[in-house]
C-alpha cells in the first residue's frame, strides 16, 4: 500500500501528537537585540492612547474644521426655501453617519486593543449605500433657486468631489495619527472607516453648502464622496497606522 | 505572577525593568509560537526581536487597562507574515536542530507546566514535521487554537480574520494532520507498528 492509500490517523493519536508538542518546554529566549538594548537604555515615558479622549478631540477638531470651511464657503442659497424636516433630517443622517463611523475606527472594545472590525465594516458598508440611494431618492428643490444638472451633466459637478474629500482629510489624518502603533492587523479596514467617517464629514458640509439639487448630483457624487474617502483611505492609511510595525 | 496589564503601565512610564519583566513573562510562548510558524529557530529568535522592537515603538499605543497579549500576538504574526513575504516564503525547513530546546531556566518554562510530565520527543517531533508542511494559514490556526490555548475568537482577533474563517482554516488544517500523520510510520502517532 503506498503512503498516499493509508487511511488517515484516528483524531485521538492527532490529539496525542499535538498534546505532545503542546508540552514541550518553551525555547530559551535569546538575549535582546542590540538595537533594543540601546533603545531601552534611553526609554522615555509615554502617554497612554485614551480612545474616548481622542474621539472628543477627533469630532471636535473635525467640526471645527468643517465650520471654518462652510464659513469660508457660506452656506447653500435655497437653504431657507427647503423644508426644514429635510434640512435637519439629513443633516443629522450625515452626522450620525460621521459619528458612528469615527466611533468604531477609535475606540476598541472596553478591557482590550482589538478593534471592532465587523462594527466598522459593516458601518462603511451601510454609509457608502446609504447616503447613495437616499440621495438618488430624496432630493427636494426650490424651483429658481435650486440649481439642476441632471444625469448628463452628472460631471459638471465634480467641485463637490473635491471639496468633499478635502472636508475628509482632516479627520482622516488625525485619525491615522490616533491609530498609529494600534492596529497592526485589521489596519485597513479600520481605515476606510476613518475615510468614510470623512467622507460624512463631507457629505454634511455640502449638504449644507451645494444649491445643486438634483437626484444624481446629491446620490452619486455627495453619497459617492464617502465611497472615494473610504477606498483612498483604505489605500493610503495603513501606510501611516501600520509605520511602527514596518 | 506579574499582571501584563501592570508591567505595561510601568513600561509606559518608561521603567525599562518593567519591559524586562514583560519579556520574560510572554516571551517564551510568543517564541514557542513563532518557532512552530517560521519552522526554524533561528527565524523565530529573530522574528522574536522584531516583534519586540515594534511592541517598544508602538508601546504610546497601547491603552490603559487593556490585555496586551492578544496585541503582542498579532504585531508577532504581522512580523511573521511580512517577513515571509519578504523573503518569497525562503523559510527554511525545520530540521532537527530546530526543535524546541531543553529549558535553561532564567527564563524558564511556565509554572502551571513546571510539574507535567515531559512530553514524548518523537511524538513531538512528529506532530513538529507535520505541521511544518501545512500551508501558513492553517498551520498558523492549528497553532493559535491547538497548542497556544487561544479560543477561536482570540485566534481570529490575532490572525485579523473571521471567526468562521478561523474556524474552517484550524478545522482544515487538523484534517491535513491527520492526513500528514497518516503518512508518518504508526510510531510517530503513537500507535502500534
Amino acid at each position: 500500500m503506498s503512503a498516499t492509500d493509508r487511511p488517515d490517523v484516528p483524531a485521538p493519536a492527532v490529539d496525542r501528537a499535538l498534546d505532545a508538542l503542546a508540552a514541550e518546554a518553551p525555547p530559551n529566549l535569546p538575549e535582546l537585540s542590540a538595537v533594543l538594548e540601546a533603545e531601552l537604555a534611553s526609554i522615555a515615558p509615554v502617554s497612554p492612547r485614551r480612545p474616548i479622549r481622542q474621539l472628543g478631540m477627533f469630532v471636535a477638531a473635525s467640526l471645527v474644521y468643517a465650520g471654518l470651511l462652510l464659513a469660508f464657503l457660506s452656506l447653500r442659497a435655497d437653504l431657507s426655501g427647503l423644508p426644514m424636516a429635510w434640512i435637519l433630517g439629513a443633516g443629522i443622517a450625515w452626522f450620525t453617519g460621521f459619528s458612528l463611523a469615527t466611533y468604531f475606527a477609535l475606540v476598541p472594545a472596553r478591557g482590550t486593543m482589538r478593534p471592532r472590525w465587523r462594527a466598522a465594516l459593516a458601518i462603511t458598508a451601510v454609509t457608502s449605500i446609504a447616503f447613495i440611494a437616499l440621495g438618488l431618492d430624496m432630493h427636494p428643490s426650490v424651483p429658481g433657486v435650486s440649481l439642476d444638472y441632471g444625469m448628463p451633466r452628472l460631471l459638471h459637478g465634480h467641485g463637490c468631489l473635491w471639496l468633499g474629500l478635502a472636508t475628509a482629510l482632516v479627520p482622516v489624518v488625525l485619525g491615522a495619527i490616533f491609530l498609529r502603533g494600534a492596529v497592526p492587523v485589521f489596519s485597513r479596514w479600520i481605515a476606510a472607516t476613518l475615510g468614510a467617517a470623512g467622507g460624512c464629514l463631507g457629505g454634511l458640509l455640502l449638504h449644507m453648502h451645494c444649491r445643486i439639487a438634483d437626484g444624481p448630483h446629491i446620490g452619486i457624487i455627495h453619497g459617492g464622496v464617502v465611497v472615494v474617502a473610504a477606498a483612498l483611505a483604505a489605500l493610503l492609511v495603513p501606510r501611516a497606522t501600520d509605520r511602527p510595525f514596518k | 505572577m506579574a499582571d501584563p496589564r501592570e508591567l505595561m503601565q510601568r513600561y509606559q512610564a518608561g521603567d525599562a525593568s518593567a519591559f524586562r519583566e514583560l519579556y520574560a513573562l510572554v516571551a517564551p510562548r510568543m517564541l514557542g509560537y513563532l518557532n512552530k510558524l517560521a519552522k526554524s529557530r533561528a527565524v523565530a529568535d529573530d522574528l522574536l526581536q522584531q516583534t519586540f522592537l515594534k511592541i517598544h515603538r508602538a508601546r504610546g499605543a497601547y491603552v490603559v487597562g487593556a490585555d496586551p497579549l492578544p496585541w503582542f500576538y498579532s504585531i508577532a504574526h504581522r512580523t511573521f507574515l511580512d517577513e515571509a513575504r519578504k523573503t518569497s516564503r525562503a523559510v527554511v525547513r525545520a530540521g532537527g536542530d530546530d526543535l524546541p530546546e531543553v529549558p535553561a531556566g532564567i527564563t524558564g518554562e511556565s509554572a502551571d507546566r513546571a510539574d507535567e510530565p515531559r512530553a514524548d520527543p518523537e511524538l513531538a517531533k512528529a506532530a513538529l514535521e507535520a505541521l511544518a508542511d501545512l500551508p501558513t494559514q492553517q498551520r498558523e490556526a492549528v497553532v493559535l487554537t491547538k497548542l497556544e490555548g487561544k479560543s477561536v475568537a482570540e485566534a481570529a482577533a490575532i490572525a485579523g480574520t473571521s471567526v468562521g474563517a478561523m474556524k474552517v482554516r484550524a478545522h482544515r488544517g487538523y484534517e491535513a494532520l491527520r492526513r500528514l500523520l497518516g503518512k508518518k510510520p504508526k510510531t510517530a502517532t503513537g500507535e502500534a507498528a
